[in-house]
Parts: C-alpha cells; sequence; structure tokens
C-alpha cells in the first residue's frame, strides 16, 4: 500500500472518521477546519499516528503546520523524511 | 434525609436499552446473555455475558461528536440521554444540573488498550484520546460537556459501594441547593480485562440463567451497561417514586433493621461468597426480589435494582423473580404489591448499603 492510501486509512480508522471511506479523501483536501474538519485534537493524535506508522517524529510546529496541510503534503512530508 | 423524587429513567444493557426494554424484560424475566471471547495465556476463553448496546445515541447526538468517546462513556452519555428524555428534560437549560457517575471498574477497554499500546511501542506513541478516555471521569466529563450541564461533576468508584455512595452525594447537593436536579448514575463494562478476572476467580463460566436466590451456589455472569436516574427535589410533579433515605456503612456485630412494610430488593448477583451474606443478613420471613438475572454481575448492578424499584413503584406490582425457584433464603420470594422497597446491597466482608424507596402519594 502506498504513503497516500496508508495514510488516508489511517486517517478513517485510527481518528474514526465513520461517514468517510478512504477512496472518499480528495488528496488536496485541507484536513483541518473545512475538508476533513480535524481539530486541534486530531493534530496531536495525529503526530503519534505518523510516528506509530512510519517511525518519524514531528518536533518542529512549523514542520507539522505544512505537513498537515492535506494528504498530500503529509505523504510528501514523509516521503522526504523516509529519504534522509 | 430529604426526599428526592425520580424523575426519569435511562438505561442500556444485555435486556435492551430504555424503559419500556427494562419494563419488558423485567416482566418477562428474560434477557439476552452473548457469548464473548477473552484472550489468556492458556488460549481463547470462551465466556457468557450481558452486553449494551448504544446505537440509539445517534437520536440525541451526530455520529461525528461521538468519535472520540469510547463504548464505556457511549453507554453513560446514552443512558444520561435517555433519562433525561425520560423526565421531560430534554432542551430544557442545565444550567443548574450536576451528575455524579458511579462506576466499580472504569473504562477497563480503553485502560489496558491504552497501556497495552505503551507496553508494545512506547510511551512516546501512547494515543492521547485513549489517554483522555482512560481516566475515570472521561464518562461523568463527557455527559457534563455534550448536555451542557453546568453543576458540578463527580465520579465516584468504589467497587461495589460505588453507587450506593454516589447517591449520598446526589442527595446531598439536593439538600443543599447545590443543583436543582442531579443526573445520577452508573456505568460498568464488559472487557478482556474483566472477562479474564472473572475466569480466574469464578472459573470455567457457563451459559445458565444467574440464580441469584440459590445462595450457595455460583452462578454470576458478567454484564455492562449504563443505569440514570434524573433527581429533583421531592416536589408535586410526577415522578417515579420517592428516595427517602440511603444508609452505608460497616456490619460488624449488629443486625441491619429494615422498614416493616419494605419489599427488599437484593442485590445478590450469584457470587456465591455475597449470596452467603445475603441469606446470613435478610431476617426470616421478609419479602425478597432480586433482577440481577436481568442485567447481569457489575458494580453498576445497584443502579438498574434503583430503576427496577421505580418501575415496580410506579405501578405498584412486584415484577416476577426469575430463578426464584432454587431459593434457599428464608425470605418469600413471591410477586406482590409493594409501596415501599429497601434496596439492599452487601459487598465485601461486611459492606452494606440500603437505599429505601416509597410510592409517590397521590393526592
Amino acid at each position: 500500500m502506498d504513503i497516500k492510501n496508508k495514510l488516508k486509512k489511517i486517517l478513517v480508522e485510527d481518528l474514526n472518521l465513520e461517514e468517510l471511506t478512504p477512496e472518499q479523501i480528495d488528496d488536496n483536501a485541507p484536513l483541518f477546519g473545512e475538508g476533513l474538519g480535524l481539530d486541534s485534537l486530531d493534530a496531536v493524535e495525529l503526530v503519534v499516528l505518523v510516528q506509530k506508522h512510519f517511525g518519524i517524529e514531528i518536533k518542529d510546529m512549523e514542520e507539522g503546520r505544512t505537513a498537515f496541510q492535506s494528504v498530500n503534503a503529509l505523504a510528501a512530508y514523509i516521503e522526504g523524511r523516509l529519504a534522509q | 434525609m430529604m426526599r428526592i423524587a425520580v424523575k426519569g429513567i435511562g438505561v442500556t444493557g444485555g435486556f435492551g436499552c430504555g424503559v419500556a426494554d427494562l419494563a419488558a424484560a423485567l416482566k418477562g424475566g428474560i434477557s439476552r446473555v452473548s457469548e464473548i471471547t477473552v484472550p489468556s495465556a492458556q488460549g481463547p476463553l470462551q465466556m457468557p455475558a450481558f452486553r449494551a448496546e448504544t446505537e440509539r445515541l445517534d437520536e440525541f447526538v451526530p455520529k461525528r461528536a461521538l468519535r472520540r468517546i469510547d463504548h464505556y462513556s457511549k453507554m453513560g452519555l446514552l443512558g444520561a440521554y435517555l433519562a433525561l428524555a425520560d423526565g421531560g428534560m430534554l432542551g430544557s437549560d442545565l444550567s443548574r444540573l450536576g451528575v455524579v457517575v458511579a462506576s466499580g471498574y472504569g473504562a477497563t477497554a480503553t485502560t489496558f488498550a491504552f497501556l497495552d499500546s505503551i507496553i508494545g511501542d512506547g510511551d512516546i506513541c501512547a494515543s492521547p484520546t485513549h489517554f483522555a478516555n482512560s481516566v475515570h471521569n472521561s464518562a461523568a466529563a463527557n455527559i457534563s460537556i455534550m448536555l451542557g450541564a453546568k453543576g458540578p461533576s463527580l465520579t465516584v468508584s468504589q467497587f461495589d459501594m460505588s453507587v450506593p455512595s454516589a447517591l449520598v452525594s446526589a442527595s446531598q447537593w439536593l439538600a443543599e441547593g447545590r443543583v436543582d436536579a442531579v443526573l445520577f448514575g452508573a456505568i460498568d463494562e464488559v472487557s478482556d480485562l474483566i472477562g479474564y478476572l472473572q475466569h480466574r476467580q469464578r472459573g470455567p463460566q457457563r451459559a445458565c440463567p444467574i440464580s441469584p436466590l440459590s445462595t450457595g451456589e455460583e452462578s454470576s455472569i458478567i454484564g455492562e451497561g449504563a443505569a440514570f436516574l434524573l433527581l429533583t427535589r421531592k416536589d408535586d410533579s410526577l415522578a417515579y417514586c420517592t428516595i427517602e433515605t440511603v444508609d452505608t456503612g460497616s456490619l460488624y456485630q449488629e443486625e441491619l433493621s429494615f422498614p416493616d412494610d419494605a419489599l427488599l430488593l437484593l442485590g445478590a448477583d450469584g457470587r456465591r461468597e455475597l449470596g452467603a451474606r445475603y441469606r446470613a443478613t435478610v431476617p426470616g420471613h421478609s419479602r425478597v426480589a432480586c433482577y440481577t438475572s436481568i442485567y447481569g454481575s457489575m458494580p453498576a448492578a445497584a443502579a438498574f435494582d434503583l430503576a427496577a424499584a421505580a418501575l415496580i413503584l410506579q405501578n405498584g406490582r412486584v415484577y416476577p423473580i426469575p430463578g426464584a425457584a432454587g431459593c434457599d433464603m428464608d425470605g418469600i420470594p413471591v410477586p406482590l404489591e409493594t409501596t415501599r422497597i429497601c434496596a439492599l446491597k452487601l459487598a465485601g466482608i461486611n459492606e452494606y448499603a440500603a437505599v429505601t424507596l416509597s410510592r409517590l402519594q397521590l393526592p
């Protein structure tokens, strides 16, 4: 499973977005506010989930802000960190 | 003690969901026992359990708002909403509503999933949501927040005495005038941990009905659910019944005395060691009833007993007692009419609680 699809599955299952399927998540939709409608508590959970599933620790708040823009942005961030 | 009115009942358990399901189960003497599989070092263990459903919560709360709330809190939320709706207070100003939740064990499924995740993935990967749900007061907090209740919010955990202790606090708030109403309830859940403990303490489980009045026999079946009562100070408006007294304490040499005209509603639940205590404590020729075979063995069962008592007092008729044929107590388990009930809960070596409830005196 590629990173984008794995991320979508994690979002739906681990954040309990029961009304959505992974396929329904738009790659470019904002994760927070409009779009998926996640909130600050989800952001904390997402930091933990990225570390748990990809072994990547997001320590820098600015990095996280950029990475958490969308599924595409987060997948690109993870790919970049894995390539380092 | 100031008299308290029971204005609403909200329940979910193995028998179903809501007052009508509880009344039907009490009337028919039948509940639904599921089978669960619990992991253990010796392999999977099969055992019977009363499980509660929370689907009806969708009637009160959007699904999205529930996504961070676990099964334990959902049961409590459903009980709370049903009690408010039953008492005609749904949508009312809840600025002077207090919330008291009793639980013997708290959110054991989430607590131990959280601990397992720390063991498995390290504390840095521990889920903040699981942590928030793992603390004992998570359900009371979720209820107060979701309802917008502005009164005090309290969780009481004292194993089998949790319910009467919580009721003492609820009555005190009403007596002090700190609140105008209290959502008082109890929650306990079935989890791998509770199932494993049941197996370790009581051996292989059988899918036989609980026989709580056969006090020499081990017949307990673990249960889960939530039972909530909406309580107010006694006034002239309609209510199920009144709560007159709540007594708790420890028995050493002395004997308990009960009102002569009261039906004793026993909290016996098939645990043999407690069965012996009930047999020794209940005076001969008392009129007794017991309904734990409808909702199962759990500390929160004492709140279901109060809900059952409220239903009995509302219509004045005692429901048939399931498993009465195997009764080996001096008490007389026969259906009859009653206007007063004393719900008796015994725990440990010498703890007791007695809650006396009365039928409303109609003008």
